[in-house]
This record gives structure tokens, C-alpha cells and sequence, in this order.
């Protein structure tokens, strides 16, 4: 592995920052101008909705020229729709592309790649056999740990050693299938570091520990889950009488890159600071951005530096640990966030804005939970996240400055946004595109010799007998008729 | 020590084959085996965006690389060779330290790559990684290779490369044991050049007196490790530079029509290494002759 490429990585993150801070601002902030949501049109849409699209449909129909070109794919959307826009809107079109870039990119792979790369530090050893009770035990730790490390971060902790332990099982299908839902997407519930889509609230001005509001829903998805997956296993245990593993070889338990958990809580500690400390704006090409989140996103890049230079080679080694997922959704998200914005003003606009009749249409907390959910099943869960957000800010609070409405939404609301986040994080489980980490526990899975269900079995198997069910319950429970 | 079994690593880059038919000239003094070794790095085949593994390419990369490695087979078959073929996903360097450890071999040959205009080196950071970690010596074959000298370039077509071997030597340990893979070649090396460079940072702080004292202390033992070639019945002649390092050596190789440059890998930590880089790294980035490193 080359340290260098991860190095040069993050410092490309730096340098992207710093000339912005250095040349000051030449944009206009659309505060001082008309609300371009209202008068955009429908179609400005389109270039986002063919770059989700794109990511739906070509690692299923074209996976080789997928894998090879899904850069230059999401570069292409992103320039269809930025060049005609710079050319109309001229500073107003400029201040998006950037307030999206500073405000909401940049961190946000800052976060994910400190994540992965702290996490990929730690290697879990040891000859673990798979039972019903140590599979069980293993999902309750990765859903646990999903919260504090990120979804994609547990993921890849716990899969190898998950898929080790289940080696002498003939059907471990279904174990993998449940580690998606568990630790690649419902453990990520708890905190804005669990999973992107929350992270990019806390962001927006959503608390930091406002998301332990939806902990009931997690506790009660996870839990059913769990019990499910319990008997799912002891019945396919109990018919296929595994052979005991070969104990000669057995590698006691212990834990490399122990370090790294005391990085992860630097993490929490950073990513807390921002939510916490107040220290003054800086412009950044007009863009006003704080202090603390900026000194948050230098934090997150020593802290991540310092993980690779301190976790010996071997660990990341052993860990099959590769850069190209992360660099992938970086990639991938420069196009998903540049042609989301459209999207975004046109929703913030309200019902003044061309998308109104979702405004319209989506009303109650079970709307949200469904219509998040179900976009979030087939697309990427944080910008569905950020379009129903502002969905609700439109809804409730158009006619108020984003911090503010933000504010009143929480504290007179707090519902819709248990809807939109609870959505968001949950239905992320229902499809391999749902959620970063799905795709990559997939490609480890059938790397490793288990194999997996197609694109539509995984929907038809899994989605619409076990999750579907246990959403519609939660819907019950916590959205019906309020 | 031992050139009884290779690990011959390849990417199927330009003159691979020919770099491997050099390699067979080890057979005069005893080589056996080679395992060839291709690795298809996991990210090429594993983690498609939103996709899964695939595993049809997989199968159809090992059945091209599997087909290539066959004409190879039967090359080494024709120089009474035995060969074993291995083709495997996952991190380059660690696959290849695996495999050498697991079937045991004697030493690690690896190609270059081509020297571009901009980077101006032969061997890449993924080389010089595994050079680093190797417990046992790692050749850096540079089969063809591009240089300037005087303002013009030069193609150099490395052949016979273990006809005149140079040994670069600093005395630590790993030059010991560099000598003694010297000795080894016994019957292959027609003559061994034997070079040690008083380095810059050493010399620019000393007084006449102590510099030539240092150089008469280093003279004695060059003449020591030339009795030991000498005792081994190897012919050798020795050169004694100061300077920079890494260029003198460089220079004393081409002077003396070295076929190749063997060193100790240098002792300096991880991070020393890999920041500033080692002497026996900064050659076999910057010298256009293979370069054997012994650990």
C-alpha cells in the first residue's frame, strides 16, 4: 500500500481549502439577490436525477465500465450542470457550487475519510466459531460500534472477522445480509459520526446528541432484527451441523492498532468541539463558514494522518484495507452534491418553488418516514437525507433563514425530523445502493467465498420479508397519525 | 547463501520475459526453481462503486495471465528449470512477502518501471515498500534502461548482469552479508567491484589529518574484503571514492562497467527511510543498473 497516495490525499483536501481562504471572496451570496429556487425550473433536476440514476443502474448493467469511468460520469453531470448555470446565474450559481463544496463536501469526506482511515487501523484477530450466540454477540458489537465509528468504519472492522468465524458454515448468506442491516446501516443511528446522512444535519445546525432522540426507533429495528437473525441462524445450525473448525490452529483473540479507538474518540471529541464552541465566521469565496469547523476538519485530517503513520503496514495488510472505496465516494459525491442543488433551492423555496406539489403532498411524519425511506432504499441515503430536509424546512419554516428554521423545526417539530432521519438511516439497508458500506461488505462477502443475492434478490429475499415488515411496525409505533 | 529457488514477480511490462531469461543464468550455481508470481491488485477486480466483486473478471484476468505464464514455463523447462505458477488478488507487497515465505525462497526479483521524464526514477514507492520489508534479498532487474550522460541519452540493455557485479559498500552488517551473496556468485561473477564512498556529511567536518586517516582506515578495508573474494577465488579491484554518496557510486559502477549493484540494505529507521530515504534506496531509484539488496 502506498502511504504516500492516502498522505496526498488528504492534503489535496487541504489545498482545495486553503487557496479559497488565502484569494478571499469574489461571489454572491443569493441572501442579497432573489431566491433562485423560486424561478428554476423542474428540469434543472434532471442532471441529479441521471448522476443517482447512473449510480443505480450502472454497476447492474455495465459493473466493467462502471468501475472504470465512474469518475468522469460524475464529473459529466456535474458539469451539465454547473457550466449552463454559471453562465446564467453567473455569482449567485458560483456562491451554490462553493457553499455546497465548503459547507457540506468537504467536511463530509473529511469525516468519512478519518473514519475509514482510523478504523481500517484496527485489526480484530483471533479463531472466533460461528454460532447462533457468537453471531449474534458479533452483530449486537457492530451495530453498538457503528454508532461512534461509522457505519462504513464497524463495517469493515467486524466483516472479516464475521466471515472468518462463519468460514465451516454452508448458508452464510443471510448472515451477511443481516450484518448490512445491522451494522452497515441501523447502528449507525445514534450519532451524526453513525452514518453520512446524519452527519450532514449536524452540518446543518442539527445537534449533535439531538439523534439519540431516535434511539427507540434504532433500539426497536435492531432488536427485532436481532431476534430474527437468532433464529434464523439456530434453525440453519441446526440443520446443517457444521463440522467443528480445526482448533490446531486456533489464534487467540486480541485486537492490533489499539491506538486507533483513542484516534476515534479524538474524533467525537472533534466533531463535538464544532457543535459546541462558537468562534467567529471566516469567508471563504464568500462563503461564511465557522471557525470551529474548520479547525474540526484540520483536527479530523492529523487525527487520520496520524493513524496511518502510527498503524503498522501489516494491520492494514491484514486487513485487506484499500483507499478505493473512500476515493470513490469522493468522486461520486462531487457530482451528487453539485447537482443536487437545483434540488435543494428548489425544495427550500417551498411552495413557491416547482417541486411544490411534494411540498404539498408530503405532510405527515409518516410521509416523510416513507417518502425518505423509499428514496433513500435506491439512492444514495445523504443527499436523500438533505433533500427532505429541506423538504421540512419548506414545509414549516420557508420563510426563515436555514439556522434559524432549523431551530424552530427542532424545537416545535422535532417529529419530521425523527421521520427524515430514522428514514434516511433505516431504508439505507434495503438495497446494495442504499449505503456506501452495503457495496463494499458485498464485495468483501463474495471476495471471501459467499454469495450473495443479485441486486433484485437482495430486495425480494431480505427487503420486503424482513425489513419492510419491521418499518411498517416502527411506523406504528411512532409515525401513525401524529 | 543460496539462488536455489526465485520468486520472479512480474506485470507483464515490456522486456519481462527477457529480464527473466537473464535470471536462468543463475543455473551455474544452482538455481532450480522459480515461482512466478502475478498479483491483480484487489481494487481492480474488488469494490466496484455500488457494485460487488467480480469475479468474471477475476477468472478471465488469471486464464490471460495463466496463458502468458505458460510460454514462460516452458522457456525455463528449456533451461532445465523447474517453475511454479502463482496468480493471486490482494495487496501486491503483501501477497508477494506471503508467497515467499510460504514456498521459501532465496530471493525476491522484481521489474522496474519505465523512467519518466518527470519522476526521473526506475523503481516506484511499491517497489522500494517491499525492498524495505523483505527479509531476504530483493533484486530490482531493469532489463532496459534510459539515462543521460553528458547531456545525451543512453539506452542500456542490462544483460548478464551478474558478470560484473559492484558491491557498494558502508561496513555495516548488511555489507557482510552482501559480500558473502558476492561469494556466492562464484562462477557466474567474472570479476567483483568492490566500492566504498567517504560520504559528504563525514568528510565536510574533518581536518586533512583525519580525512586521511579515514581514507587509509577504508583502503585497509577494501584490501580486507578483497582477500576474502580473493580466498574465495573470485577476481576483484576496488575503487575508493568520497563525495556524495549516491552519485559517486553511481559514477564508480559506470566507470568500472558494473553489471549490476549489490548493497546492503542501510539500517535507518522506518521513518528516516522512508521521509529521506535510504542510500541503497536512493540508488536503485536513481541507478539505471539492476540492483540487488541484501537485507
Amino acid at each position: 500500500m502506498k502511504i504516500d497516495r492516502k498522505i496526498i490525499f488528504g492534503l489535496f483536501l487541504i489545498a482545495l481549502v486553503i487557496p479559497a481562504i488565502v484569494f478571499g471572496s469574489d461571489t454572491e451570496s443569493p441572501t442579497n439577490h432573489m431566491n433562485i429556487g423560486e424561478i428554476l425550473p423542474l428540469w434543472s433536476c434532471i442532471p441529479f436525477g441521471f448522476m443517482l440514476l447512473s449510480i443505480a443502474l450502472f454497476p447492474l448493467l455495465a459493473p466493467n465500465f462502471w468501475h472504470h469511468h465512474f469518475g468522469k460520469i460524475s464529473f459529466f453531470w456535474a458539469a451539465l450542470l454547473a457550466i449552463p448555470g454559471l453562465a446564467i446565474f453567473r455569482g449567485i450559481a458560483l456562491y451554490e457550487i462553493l457553499h455546497i463544496i465548503i459547507i457540506d463536501y468537504i467536511p463530509f469526506i473529511i469525516l468519512l475519510w478519518s473514519l475509514y482511515a482510523v478504523s481500517g487501523g484496527i485489526l480484530l484477530r483471533g479463531t472466533l466459531v460461528g454460532t447462533p450466540v457468537v453471531n449474534t454477540c458479533m452483530l449486537i458489537i457492530g451495530t453498538l460500534l457503528a454508532s461512534w465509528m461509522g457505519t462504513t468504519g464497524a463495517a469493515m472492522l467486524m466483516i472479516r472477522p464475521f466471515l472468518r468465524a462463519n468460514s465451516h458454515r454452508k448458508n452464510r448468506t443471510f448472515m451477511v445480509v443481516f450484518f448490512i442491516f445491522l451494522i452497515a446501516n441501523v447502528g449507525g443511528a445514534l450519532t451524526p459520526l453513525g452514518d453520512p446522512p446524519l452527519f450532514l444535519g449536524f452540518l446543518h445546525g442539527v445537534p449533535f446528541f439531538w439523534t439519540l432522540n431516535i434511539a427507540p426507533h434504532m433500539i426497536l429495528v435492531a432488536g427485532l432484527l436481532l431476534i430474527i437473525y437468532f433464529f434464523m441462524d439456530s434453525y440453519h445450525y441446526r440443520r446443517e451441523k457444521p463440522s467443528p473448525i480445526n482448533l490446531n490452529k486456533k489464534v487467540p483473540f486480541g485486537i492490533e492498532g489499539k491506538h486507533n479507538f483513542l484516534l476515534i474518540a479524538a474524533i467525537v471529541g472533534a466533531v463535538l468541539m464544532s457543535g459546541i464552541a462558537d468562534w467567529g465566521e471566516v469567508s471563504i469565496f464568500g462563503v461564511h463558514t465557522s471557525v470551529q469547523d474548520l479547525v474540526r476538519n484540520g483536527l479530523l485530517l492529523m487525527i487520520g494522518t496520524l493513524s496511518i503513520v502510527t498503524t503498522n503496514i501489516t494491520v492494514y495488510e491484514e486487513n485487506n484495507f484499500s483507499w478505493a472505496p473512500i476515493i470513490e465516494v469522493a468522486y461520486l459525491f462531487i457530482g451528487i452534491f453539485i447537482t443536487m442543488i437545483p434540488c435543494l433551492l428548489i425544495l427550500k423555496a417551498g411552495s413557491k418553488g416547482a417541486l411544490a406539489f411534494i411540498i404539498n403532498s408530503v405532510q405527515d411524519p409518516v410521509h416523510f418516514f416513507w417518502i425518505t425511506g423509499v428514496f433513500s432504499s435506491f439512492l444514495d441515503n445523504a443527499p436523500t437525507y438533505l433533500t427532505f430536509f429541506n423538504t421540512a424546512l419548506g414545509s414549516y419554516c420557508a420563510s426563515l433563514p436555514e439556522s434559524a428554521a432549523i431551530a424552530y423545526l427542532i424545537a416545535e417539530h422535532p417529529i419530521y425530523l425523527e421521520a427524515i432521519s430514522t428514514g434516511a438511516v433505516f431504508f439505507g439497508a434495503c438495497s446494495y445502493i442504499g449505503n456506501a458500506p452495503n457495496f463494499m461488505v458485498r464485495s468483501i462477502a463474495e471476495e471471501a467465498g459467499t454469495p450473495m443475492p443479485s441486486f433484485f434478490g437482495y430486495i425480494i429475499k431480505y427487503t420486503l420479508l424482513i425489513l419492510i415488515p419491521v418499518y411498517i411496525l416502527v411506523t406504528f409505533i411512532f409515525f401513525w397519525g401524529r | 547463501m543460496k539462488f536455489k529457488k526465485i520468486l520472479f514477480n512480474t506485470r507483464f511490462k515490456d522486456n519481462a520475459i527477457s529480464a527473466l531469461e537473464e535470471i536462468t543464468d543463475l543455473r551455474a550455481i544452482g538455481l532450480k526453481e522459480v515461482v512466478l508470481v502475478y498479483v491483480i491488485p484487489r481494487d481492480s477486480v474488488a469494490f466496484v462503486p455500488y457494485g460487488g466483486y467480480q469475479k468474471e473478471k477475476e477468472l478471465e484476468i488469471k486464464k490471460k495471465v495463466s496463458d502468458k505464464f505458460e510460454n514462460w514455463v516452458d522457456i525455463l523447462a528449456k533451461k532445465g528449470v523447474k517453475s511454479k505458477i502463482q496468480i493471486e488478488v490482494g495487496m501486491p507487497n503483501a501477497v508477494i512477502l506471503s508467497i515467499a515465505e510460504k514456498e521459501k525462497v532465496d530471493i525476491i526479483v522484481a521489474g522496474s518501471k519505465k523512467r519518466s521524464l518527470l519522476e526521473k526514477v526506475y523503481v516506484g514507492t511499491h517497489l522500494l515498500d517491499l525492498a524495505r520489508r523483505s527479509p531476504i534479498p530483493i533484486l530490482m532487474n531493469k532489463y532496459l534502461a534510459e539515462y543521460e550522460k553528458d547531456g545525451e541519452i543512453i539506452t542500456k540493455v542490462n544483460e548478464h548482469i551478474f558478470d560484473r557485479p559492484m558491491l557498494a559498500t558502508d561496513w555495516s552488517c548488511p555489507s557482510e552479508n552482501a559480500l558473502e551473496a558476492l561469494i556466492s556468485l562464484k562462477g557466474l561473477a567474472s570479476k567483483i567491484i568492490v566500492a566504498h564512498n567517504i560520504g559528504f556529511k563525514i568528510t565536510k567536518a574533518m581536518s586533512p589529518d583525519q580525512f586521511k586517516e579515514i581514507k587509509k582506515e577504508s583502503r585497509k578495508r577494501l584490501e580486507e574484503y578483497q582477500n576474502r573474494l580473493k580466498d574465495a577465488g573470485i577476481d576483484s579491484e576496488t575503487s575508493l571514492t568520497s563525495g556524495r554518496t549516491v552519485p559517486e557510486l553511481i559514477n564508480v559502477s559506470r566507470k568500472n562497467n558494473a553489471s549490476m549493484i549489490v548493497m546492503g540494505r542501510t539500517g535507518k529507521d522506518w521513518l528516516s527511510q522512508y521521509w529521506l530515504g535510504g542510500i541503497s534506496h536512493r540508488i536503485a531509484e536513481t541507478s539505471e543498473l539492476p540492483v540487488l539488496l541484501i537485507p
